[in-house]
């Protein structure tokens, strides 16, 4: 039996939208924390080749030293941050799954109850459907919530972060003959803590959050 | 929406086929279902795709109470086939669905929990709606591996799945087989591809041949009835199958 070809050529029509579209944007969403995750671990190397430096430093790095600490525990608390939202993400991917899959079995069941009216079963099991969606569309919107609390929350201590790898850079210009290498490890920390600032500005901005239920 | 038509009645027994959808997107292979009912409990054969089901259902609801199917039976596992079965037991979720044990693992995918299937032996097994005893028939690799048919001996009807199916073109809308060789043409290409063994079908041919039979029912096309069964046996012994034409 052939099969007609599929058309390559997507039409607006064709793109998801409700719980697909949200499918999509957590996905995304799923993918900028993946990246986040594996940035918050060179972090955390960074922050220990740091706190060596300083003491080989000594006397010279004092301040870069309280400050290579700091940044060590911010590492950590950026990775369970992160793996936090990774749960908070899962959950997410799990209910937005389960609103897709009813919302293409309410599709069907819809298509069914206007072939063949007002059948008092269709009705029971449209309306016990109904409920759960609703359910669905309650726990999701409380994980929406959550989820945009814990970016949130993630931003801010990524904000700290930046203020922290500043204040080392400053410090490393005090770090004598250590200076140039001091400078350059708290220069990539600045970098590394600005590159997930920006993930996380641009998570904060999905359209996942923008919508009050599914 | 699908039409029905009765096609064997017998008091509180019957077959009811469930056939033709003109609404049906051309994307989606034409497919029969047949509804076996006695004493007001019914078992659906095939019921198939998730895509067609507004359209059997509302088809059935017309002749029967959808919450009084209590069973469903699988000839295989393909998606036309059953890819439906998540929608049927939103009405009965005690319903139980027949199925070859080869498949009793795979077809949970498309719904149902352990409860829901009833494992089918390869050597078949009496399957009971409300009094009445139906047989499943071993088919193995026509096409399925583990394929079985469903015969009513009441009703001398055989539900032979694949067996006998026919692509039929557009236009072509009568339930039953009207005029054997000119219909046997829109068979063929599809047994010599979908059929994957001469051997299976040899004994397939050979236990049917036994069986007393007024009406095969096949999944795709028209309803095979008297003479045309047997016309349709020997071609389709007759026929090479697993071939794939250049």
């Amino acid at each position: 039996m052939s099969k007609p070809a599929p058309n390559p050529s997507r039409s607006d029509d064709a793109r998801p939208s409700g719980a697909g579209a949200d499918l999509l944007r957590i996905v995304r969403i799923n993918e900028e924390i993946k990246s986040v995750v594996s940035v918050a671990f060179k972090i955390n190397i960074m922050a220990m080749n740091a706190i060596f430096l300083a003491k080989r430093a000594g006397n010279a790095a004092l301040g870069f030293g309280v400050l290579s600490n700091e940044l060590r525990v911010f590492s950590h608390n950026l990775r369970a941050s992160m793996e936090a939202l990774t749960k908070l993400i899962h959950r997410s991917v799990t209910e937005v799954s389960v609103l897709l899959q009813d919302q293409r079995f309410n599709r069907l069941l819809d298509s069914t109850a206007s072939q063949c009216g007002d059948h008092p079963r269709l009705k029971k099991v449209m309306d016990a459907r109904q409920r759960d969606a609703e359910l669905h569309n309650e726990k999701l919107s409380a994980l929406r919530r959550e989820l945009r609390l814990a970016i949130e929350s993630a931003f801010q201590l990524v904000e700290l972060g930046g203020v922290l790898a500043k204040s080392a850079k400053i410090e490393a210009a005090y770090g004598q003959n250590f200076a140039a290498s001091l400078t350059q490890v708290s220069g990539e920390f600045d970098g590394i803590v600005e590159e997930i600032r920006v993930s996380l500005e641009s998570l904060r901005k999905s359209a996942f959050f923008s919508r009050s239920s599914a | 929406m699908k039409s029905t038509q009765t096609i064997f009645q017998d008091g509180n027994h019957k077959w009811v086929a469930i056939v033709r959808d003109p609404a049906r997107p051309s994307s989606l292979i034409d497919t029969n279902e047949y509804l076996v009912c006695n004493n007001g409990e019914g078992m659906l054969l095939d019921p198939g795709g998730v895509e067609i089901f507004p359209a059997v259902f509302s088809a059935l609801a017309n002749e029967f109470d959808p919450s009084a199917l209590v069973s469903l039976f699988a000839s295989h596992q393909d998606p036309d086939i059953i890819s439906s079965l998540a929608l049927w037991l939103e009405f009965n979720p005690k319903m139980h669905c027949y199925v070859s044990w080869l498949w009793s693992s795979f077809i949970p995918h498309f719904g149902g929990t352990s409860e829901t299937f009833v494992s089918i032996p390869d050597e078949g097994m009496e399957i009971p709606l409300s009094g009445l005893i139906l047989q499943a028939v071993p088919a193995h690799y026509l096409h399925s591996s583990g394929n079985f048919h469903l015969y009513d001996k009441f009703a001398k009807t055989l539900f032979s799945g694949d067996v006998g199916a026919a692509l039929l073109p557009a236009g072509t809308d009568s339930l039953f087989v009207e005029n054997f060789d000119a219909h046997i043409r829109h068979s063929e290409g599809f047994h010599r591809r979908w059929m994957g063994s001469n051997e299976a079908k040899r004994r397939w041919c050979e236990r049917v041949a036994q069986m007393e039979i007024d009406m095969l029912c096949p999944q795709h096309g028209a309803i095979y009835r008297g003479p045309d069964v047997e016309r349709f046996i020997n071609w389709f012994d007759e026929l090479q199958v697993g071939i794939l034409r250049s």
